[in-house]
């Protein structure tokens, strides 16, 4: 629709928006006038009570009529006319519903406004993955929600989701969600093996003289090289570096993200490393050692961490540490002085590598196609279709209806698991292939409009030959 | 059908196909291959259409919205234009009345044991022998009972059961009520509920005031197709009481239960269900026509308009679900979802078989507000041709059923009699008659003539679950290539059992079956030696020529 | 004797018959050996000596007024003559087991004795101007024959065979060479210099002679002899301790030795620490005589201490004995020293250790061998020195070769760097190597990463070298230039070779088995050997990803192991792919990595189709073969098979249609040959489809 409020200039779209979003337990307020002790949050906190206990009361509602028709699972959202509902469980009777106002095309009829609610608009899958996402965010700084109710009851549990939602659904972009957000993939830093093996060999021996470190995971121009931690932290992990705390600590002597300027070192400093969490200044005695806690493991070992983030240029090291073992000054001195040096040359050297590498494969103008790749089993994901994320935002290159089919034709996928191929032409006759081969998700958009099925089918065979040569890609 | 026009527009935009009002219909045109304007395509009528021309089902939601959740602003819009026909309907038939009174009446003798075999009267006996005997005693907290692939329930405003597919609506109610309160509660917040998502499940609402109409589908078809259904209930039973007596109901008696009115027609409404799973015309919104030989059918049909008579409004000659002739009086259009309606009341009661059935009918397509009065009969006790005459006098049965014997009397003189019955013999045709290896089957659509034709569904899918899984598969296209906000215009899928294509334009709707293991090459060739094929098979397999007074 | 021992002379001899001292040497030999071995062990563990003597010596009649001993070093055969040979001459070598004994008549007191090479011809001298000569067949007697030195009132120091017919005469007035014509019984002079000779120096192995000249006799002049050619190399000075106050000779042959290390022919000078020259204490200068070019100074060996010392060469290895102390020091001049631009000053290797023990085994047949052996008295001042590797103990009647025992020196060298780089130089270094190895990956002394890899490194710089080596030569080969240069020839591989089997057998897979370091350190250090590999491009074999992956495996390291597999840290390679495809069970994603692998290997289509069916894929495996253009071929029936097996109706269905167009196309008729054998399927086709489905032979 978003083409139509560009053609019609009279014409305003208004981007879906976070409605409110509320966590509650029925089983906290099972009798009659009780009601609001369910309620563990609600945004926007000015609601006046009645208003969240009927909507709360709601879900309850929409959840229990489903489980008449399907006792084990229960409805996943709710479409209305003006609104979509997502409902989470993420733990037995915690729920997390998420409610998004459809798009608006705001037109002008004789004067006064006319509203319509594009009812069509929004994905379930993506905005049921981003509800998930904040769930497991939540999970990796504060642990789960149980736990948090065996420390201290619903007040703490109240407490810490007051504390971190408060300032994480600010940053939550509604608009800009696309397909992204429902594969929530690990871009990787393509590397040669003998660079890679050298990272390797750095990690063992960083972790063999530091010994209080558990984990480790090593990325580069915010792309994941390294994770010692298991996949399903890691990607939560690796959603939080890449959309908040790197862009929050731009590389200041960097110019071109990929070329470092190897400036004189300033001062007596021998490297280019510190920390992104945790001191802020070595030399002050008096400064602060905290580095935020992360949950991982969280349904077998229950693991509490320090999460330690240092960076020399591009390179990036997230040293994990247990929790029980507060690092002091000294550590982060000899992590410091230890890392530092070692990292800073580890870094130009796979800037160096990585450029080679570049000019190897040749600088390749702008294709005829983009796409977007996903792998499930490594979480592997690869976009040409967006731009580079932006604080929290990857913003996507192409027509948000085309990203929109794209969503279409995964959740077509999703439907059973074997493998399918979709190629469809939009009404704008741009095409746009979707190809699923074991475990791999593919999405082409085609640049060229006059183009026929087969030609489609030439260019997609052509970017599989270039980009994925390397995998077992069934055509 | 004014009306229809006017309200298409107001509905294209909101349903989002890119380009607003009328534009859709420019965007089509420029189809992949230079593509077939309207009303040249294979199948296209000669002299225009014999129904309203639908494009697709979107336009199915206009007419009741009037009535309906007249909350957006382009509904409210709809009303006075939903007068405006009304008037004009009513001024074509002036001696339908549309009083209560005369309404009550038909209903008494519905319900009444019918003469001349009329609808099944007494619940307690039409259920029994429906297809589906027994399901009373379901009980509703089995699993069996929760695992079937589509409940259907339908309840009055005041949360009272209507029409539940499986289970008794007693054993419901409750449910029911919670549906009501549902749909009430976002009502009360000037929102409209639309449908539940879940793992494997949808739960689609549809309200259509003074009813609500609920379906909890496993199926894969979108939440448009399935609400699509759901009006083809509403209109079922539209078709039964009229919208006006419906109306007027419940604003006599808030908590009325309709089931007293109903009362019989379920299993026509069931029938209904199951025709829908199975029959791709409903998703299609069009009709299909027995092949025949383009000289025969001629014959038939001005037989059939011989056979005329001043209150007739409509001939029907009909074989299974497939159109054999239609005459019409001169601009008087028939909806499909109208005449489906008709195949499915033929097709539910096997009572028709013998002698002449008289009974009153609403088409709510044409015109939702009152009756006309249908004579259906079979030509002959072996034979699957059935006639059906449409008229709008009630008393006029024996004129009526005269014009059926002089329709016998002509069909004997001119001897297609014969040729007729051997028509009959392969009411289906074979899709390696088309000869290309690869091909499975496929469904063609003439958008002006609202005809389509497809071949017999054969090997590989012979077992029921096979078959139905094939009309799943078209339903997908469907919904795709109709999403109300993205539509496609083509798509080509590769799958682990088929590939498929699907082709709109604006001209004609194609969707194809292949071997998994067909190329897109292959499939291409395909399409345009399929095209050619339905081309020249084109007077055999439409009705190209339609007949009116 | 040519050559004095330090106070040979105040040495008394100890009593001992001289025919139970010569089966003493037969019998106790071979029991002695076992004895040696066994202190060897005892060595290794108290003190940690790294040198010892060997355990089978010559033994011979010591020396005594009626008996005298000569040694040769060009055949290393020791000479004992009695009463100037009347009596008999017993002559044994190191090599050779069986003595030679002759007699000769007793023409007077015999200077010194030496063979030819290969005993044809026999030299002796007795007077200080002729040599007598002798064509020695054994048990037949022959008439001698004399040669006088040319130069006339000159006396002869000595003289030395430098093949099995030329010899040189070393006057005090200058060299001259001669041709010994056996059948003429007669010798022919090749060539002669005169040149003022203090006294001389032989070196067989590089068959350079040295002559000190000059009154202070520190300038040398090296002669270099090759098959009846004599050249004269650039002369060279000894730079002498401190100025000399008298000229008088300065230079003493017993503080010069020759000796080639790592193939290059070196003069040792032993520069005696002097009062004036602040020098902490002696040291030896080495002075590198190349065939061309002028000799050069080039290290210096510190000793540290004063004394008296002797030098011996021992598998390139400089040994220092201080008698002093009775102890020994070995410099290596290929580890790294202090370069101070011109020469390099190097420090011992290892502190400072006496040779082990050496048990003197005792006389008498074996079966009445049962008193303890004596132990023998080291550094004893009746030891002679000579080049490279030899100490005679003329008291006693010995003769050893000196060793360098590698065990011992694994805990005295505790830089694992430097302690390759000692141990790869050696002979026998490989299990030596190997053990180091696995030590330092066991507890209690387990290395640091950082240590492990710097091991890695220089053992795969040595493995690498080789490869090339072979490489270069195989394709030299291969072209057919070999036979344009014939002195190439196929590169040795010295023990310092290790590979990865060995490694892998030895070091690894023990490791891995262990299971006693933590994981993270089993993956470590195995990821640091692939490194290295890697760095110095050498191909990892499978069973070393073999091993990583059954690591990991054990641990449950599915995710690294998927990382390194994303990476291709795990080269490709079918066996590897096999592997993966094994574990699916247990990790289903490893089915795509195996996929990933044989596609990447481009050479297993067939396996991927056979894994495709494996998992009843039959579809993908045919929609893959029809990619690669192979469908025509194969057969239809294993398709059918699997299709069966599957039991999926509509891809029976599918496939079965499939194979009916394929026979249409091929033969124009798409019913199956018999050939096919596709009966069976043809029949349930027919049962589930029904005969009409059927494809009918298309005729348009």
């Amino acid at each position: 629709m978003a083409s139509a409020a560009g053609a019609a200039g009279q014409e305003k779209q208004l981007a879906p928006t976070l409605l409110s979003f509320f966590i509650y337990n029925p089983k906290l307020g099972p009798k009659e006038g009780e009601e609001e002790k369910k309620i563990l949050f609600y945004h926007p906190n000015e609601v006046e009570k009645n208003e969240k206990i009927r909507n709360v009361g709601l879900c309850e509602a929409i959840v229990q009529f489903t489980r008449t028709f399907s006792p084990t699972k229960p409805a996943k959202s709710l479409h209305t006319q003006k609104n979509r509902q997502f409902f989470h469980e993420p733990e037995e009777n915690f729920w997390m519903v998420m409610v998004v106002r459809n798009p608006i095309i705001e037109k002008h009829k004789d004067g006064k406004p006319v509203y319509e609610y594009q009812e069509e608009e929004l994905l379930d899958k993506v905005y049921s993955s981003v509800l998930q996402q904040c769930y497991s965010m939540y999970k990796l700084f504060n642990g789960t929600f149980l736990r948090a109710m065996e420390d201290g009851g619903v007040k703490v549990l109240k407490e810490r989701l007051e504390k971190f939602f408060h300032r994480y659904l600010q940053t939550l972009h509604l608009q800009s969600c696309d397909l992204l957000d429902v594969f929530c993939g690990i871009s990787f830093f393509p590397l040669d093996k003998m660079t890679y093996l050298k990272i390797q060999s750095f990690i063992n021996r960083m972790e063999e003289s530091l010994s209080i470190v558990k984990y480790t995971a090593f990325l580069y121009n915010d792309q994941l090289i390294w994770s010692g931690l298991e996949q399903d932290d890691m990607r939560i992990l690796y959603k939080y570096l890449t959309t908040s705390l790197f862009p929050r600590h731009m590389e200041p002597e960097l110019a071109g993200r990929d070329s470092p300027i190897r400036a004189e070192m300033p001062g007596n400093l021998q490297h280019y490393g510190r920390f992104l969490t945790g001191p802020l200044n070595l030399n002050d005695p008096e400064t602060k050692c905290r580095f935020p806690k992360i949950f991982v493991n969280t349904d077998d070992t229950y693991e509490e961490l320090h999460l330690i983030v240092y960076k020399a240029m591009s390179a990036a090291v997230c040293f994990m540490i247990d929790a029980s073992i507060p690092p002091t000054l000294e550590f982060c001195r000899k992590l410091d002085s230890i890392v530092g040096p070692q990292l800073t040359v580890l870094a130009s050297d796979i800037c160096e590598q990585y450029n080679i590498n570049k000019r190897i494969s040749g600088a390749e103008k702008e294709p005829q196609f983009k796409f977007i790749y996903f792998n499930h089993m490594n979480l592997a994901e690869k976009s040409t279709i967006h731009m580079r994320k932006t604080p929290s935002v990857s913003l996507a290159s192409v027509h948000p209806d085309l990203m929109k089919i794209l969503g279409d034709i995964n959740s077509d996928f999703s439907r059973v698991d074997e493998d399918e191929e979709i190629i469809v032409k939009a009404m704008s006759d741009y095409w746009v292939v979707g190809k699923k081969s074991d475990q791999r998700e593919l999405y082409v958009i085609l640049n060229q409009k006059n183009v026929n099925l087969i030609e489609v089918n030439e260019e997609v065979k052509k970017l599989c030959a270039t980009q994925f040569n390397n995998i077992f890609f069934l055509d | 059908m004014a009306a229809d026009v006017h309200k298409k527009k107001s509905w294209e935009v909101p349903n989002g196909s890119l380009a607003p009002g009328d534009g859709q219909h420019a965007e089509r045109s420029e189809s992949p291959t230079p593509g077939l304007a309207q009303g040249t395509e294979p199948g296209a009528g000669q002299e225009g259409a014999m129904f309203v021309h639908t494009r697709s089902y979107e336009d199915l939601t206009s007419p009741e919205d009037g009535a309906a959740v007249a909350r957006s602003p382009e509904e409210r819009r709809g009303e006075p234009a939903e007068q405006s026909s009304m008037e004009q309907i009513s001024k074509d038939f002036s001696e339908l009345s549309t009083q209560l009174t005369g309404i009550a009446l038909d209903l008494e003798e519905e319900m009444r044991p019918g003469k001349e075999g009329k609808l099944e009267p007494s619940p307690q006996t039409n259920r029994r022998d429906s297809v589906l005997s027994g399901k009373e005693e379901e009980d509703v907290t089995m699993d069996a009972w929760r695992m079937h692939r589509k409940h259907v329930f339908v309840l009055s405003e005041a949360g009272k059961p209507v029409y539940s597919r499986y289970g008794s609506e007693e054993a419901l109610s409750s449910t029911m009520g919670v549906m009501m309160a549902l749909v009430s509660f976002l009502e009360a917040e000037k929102n409209a509920i639309r449908s539940i998502h879940a793992d494997g499940y949808k739960v689609v609402f549809v309200r259509r005031s003074p009813l609500v109409l609920v379906a909890v589908a496993r199926t894969q078809q979108s939440e448009q197709e399935i609400a699509h259904e759901l009006l083809y209930i509403y209109y079922q039973i539209l078709s039964l009481l009229t919208w006006t007596q419906l109306n007027h109901i419940f604003q006599q008696k808030q908590n009325y239960d309709l089931r007293r009115l109903l009362a019989g027609s379920e299993r026509i409404t069931d029938n209904l269900l199951d025709l829908m799973a199975h029959d791709p015309s409903f998703l299609m919104g069009a009709v299909r026509c027995l092949p025949l030989a383009a000289s025969v059918r001629d014959a038939v049909s001005s037989s059939l308009q011989q056979a005329k008579a001043k209150s007739l409004v409509f001939s029907i000659l009909l074989s299974g679900n497939q159109l054999v002739s239609l005459v019409r009086k001169k601009d008087q259009f028939l909806h499909p979802i109208d005449l489906h309606l008709l195949f499915n009341l033929i097709s539910s009661s096997s009572s028709f078989r013998e002698g002449e059935a008289w009974t009153p009918i609403c088409l709510p397509k044409f015109n939702s507000s009152g009756f006309f009065h249908a004579h259906i009969s079979y030509l002959e006790q072996e034979m699957d041709l059935c006639l059906l005459l449409v008229s709008t006098d009630r008393e006029d049965f024996f004129t009526v059923s005269d014009c059926k014997r002089r329709f016998q009397e002509r069909l004997r003189r001119r001897g297609v009699h014969h040729a007729l019955q051997e028509a009959l013999r392969t009411p289906f045709y074979s899709v390696a008659q088309v000869g290309i290896p690869d091909l499975r089957h496929f469904i063609y659509k003439s958008k002006s003539s609202g005809l389509f034709t497809s071949p017999e569904i054969e090997a590989p899918y012979v077992q029921e679950e096979e078959k139905e899984r094939l009309l799943g598969l078209y339903q997908y296209l469907h919904s795709r290539a109709h999403n109300s906000s993205r539509p496609l215009k083509n798509i080509y899928f590769t799958g682990p059992r088929e590939n498929l294509l699907a082709w709109v334009t604006n001209a004609f709707e194609l969707y194809v079956c292949y071997s998994p293991l067909g190329t897109k090459a292959g499939a291409i060739n395909a399409v345009n030696k399929l095209m050619k094929w339905i081309r020249k098979e084109e007077d055999r397999l439409f009705i190209l020529t339609p007949q009116t007074y | 004797m040519s050559r004095e021992p330090p106070g040979a002379a105040e040495e008394e001899a100890p009593g001992a018959a001289a025919g139970a001292a010569a089966a003493a040497a037969a019998a106790g030999g071979g029991g002695g050996e076992g004895e040696g071995e066994g202190r060897a062990r005892g060595g290794a563990e108290g003190g940690g000596c790294y040198l010892a003597l060997c355990a089978r010596p010559v033994h011979f009649e010591k020396a005594n007024p009626v008996n005298c001993v000569f040694f040769d070093e060009a055949n290393k055969q020791v000479f004992a003559v009695r009463s100037g040979g009347a009596t008999g001459v017993v002559v044994k070598g190191l090599e050779d087991r069986n003595p030679i004994s002759f007699r000769m008549e007793d023409k007077g007191e015999v200077k010194c004795i030496k063979f030819s090479l290969g005993n044809k011809i026999l030299a002796v001298q007795r007077t200080l101007k002729s040599v007598d000569f002798l064509n020695f067949i054994p048990d037949s007697p022959q008439l001698e024959y004399t040669q006088e030195c040319k130069t006339k009132n000159a006396n002869i120091l000595g003289f030395c065979w430098t093949s099995s017919t030329e010899i040189v005469f070393i006057t005090d007035q200058g060299i001259e060479f001669y041709q010994v014509l056996p059948e003429k019984r007669s010798l022919k002079l090749l060539k002669n210099q005169s040149i003022n000779v203090n006294w001389y120096m032989y070196c067989p192995e590089s068959s350079v002679i040295l002559l000190s000249t000059t009154v202070l006799g520190n300038v040398l002049q090296p002669f270099y002899f090759k098959s009846g050619t004599m050249s004269k190399l650039s002369k060279f000075e000894i730079e002498l301790p401190a100025a000399p106050k008298s000229s008088k000779l300065s230079l003493s042959e017993r503080d010069i030795a020759m000796a080639t290390i790592y193939g290059q022919l070196y003069v040792l000078y032993l520069r005696h620490h002097s009062r004036t020259s602040n020098s902490t204490g002696a040291e030896v200068v080495l002075y590198h005589l190349p065939r061309e070019g002028s000799c050069k100074k080039t290290h210096i060996l510190k000793l540290n201490r004063t004394g008296k010392f002797a030098l011996n060469v021992v598998d390139n290895l400089v040994v220092v004995h201080h008698q002093d102390t009775e102890t020994s020091v070995i410099f290596d001049i290929k580890l790294k020293g202090e370069f101070d631009g011109s020469t390099t000053i190097h420090h011992f290797v290892l502190p400072p250790r006496s040779i082990q023990p050496y048990q003197i085994p005792v006389a008498g047949p074996a079966s009445v061998t049962s008193q303890a052996p004596v132990p023998c008295k080291l550094y004893s001042s009746s030891w002679i020195v000579f080049q490279p590797d030899i100490i005679i103990s003329a008291s006693e009647g010995y003769l050893w070769s000196l060793q360098v025992k590698l065990e011992p020196v694994v805990n005295l060298l505790l830089d694992k760097g430097k302690l390759m780089d000692f141990l790869l130089q050696r002979k026998e270094c490989k299990m030596v190597i190997l053990s180091v190895c696995s030590q330092m990956l066991s507890e209690p002394e387990r290395g640091s990463l950082s240590v492990i890899a710097t091991v890695f490194d220089k053992l795969n710089h040595e493995y690498k070298k080789y490869l090339e080596a072979e490489q270069s030569y195989t394709m030299v080969v291969e072209t057919g230039l070999s036979r344009s240069n014939p002195l190439l020839k196929r590169p040795v591989r010295t023990q310092a070779v290790i590979d990865q089997s060995d490694m892998y057998t030895h070091v690894l897979s023990v490791f891995t088995e262990k299971k006693e370091a933590p994981h993270k350190f089993t993956i470590a250090v195995l990821m640091e050997y692939i490194r290295s590999l890697n760095q110095f491009q050498i191909a990892v074999q499978h069973y070393l990803y073999e091993l990583v992956i059954k690591t990991l495996v054990q641990h449950n390291l599915f995710y690294m192991l998927h990382q390194f597999l994303q990476y291709h840290v795990l080269s490709d390679s079918k066996p590897l792919a096999c592997l993966l495809l094994s574990l699916e069970s247990i990790y289903p994603p490893a089915h795509q990595l195996s996929l990933d692998m044989l596609k990447r290997l481009s050479t297993a289509n067939d396996e991927i189709v056979e894994v495709l069916l494996s998992k009843h894929q039959v579809l993908a495996a045919l929609r893959f073969i029809r990619g690669i253009g192979g469908h025509d071929s194969i057969s239809a029936r294993k398709f059918l098979d699997a299709a069966k097996q599957a039991e999926d109706e509509m891809l029976f269905y599918t496939i079965f249609r499939f194979f009916e167009q394929r026979n249409q196309r091929l033969r124009g008729n798409p019913s199956f040959t018999p050939g096919e054998h596709c009966e069976e399927h043809v029949t349930f086709f027919k049962q589930v489809f029904g005969e009409q489905a059927l494809m009918k032979p298309t005729t348009f």
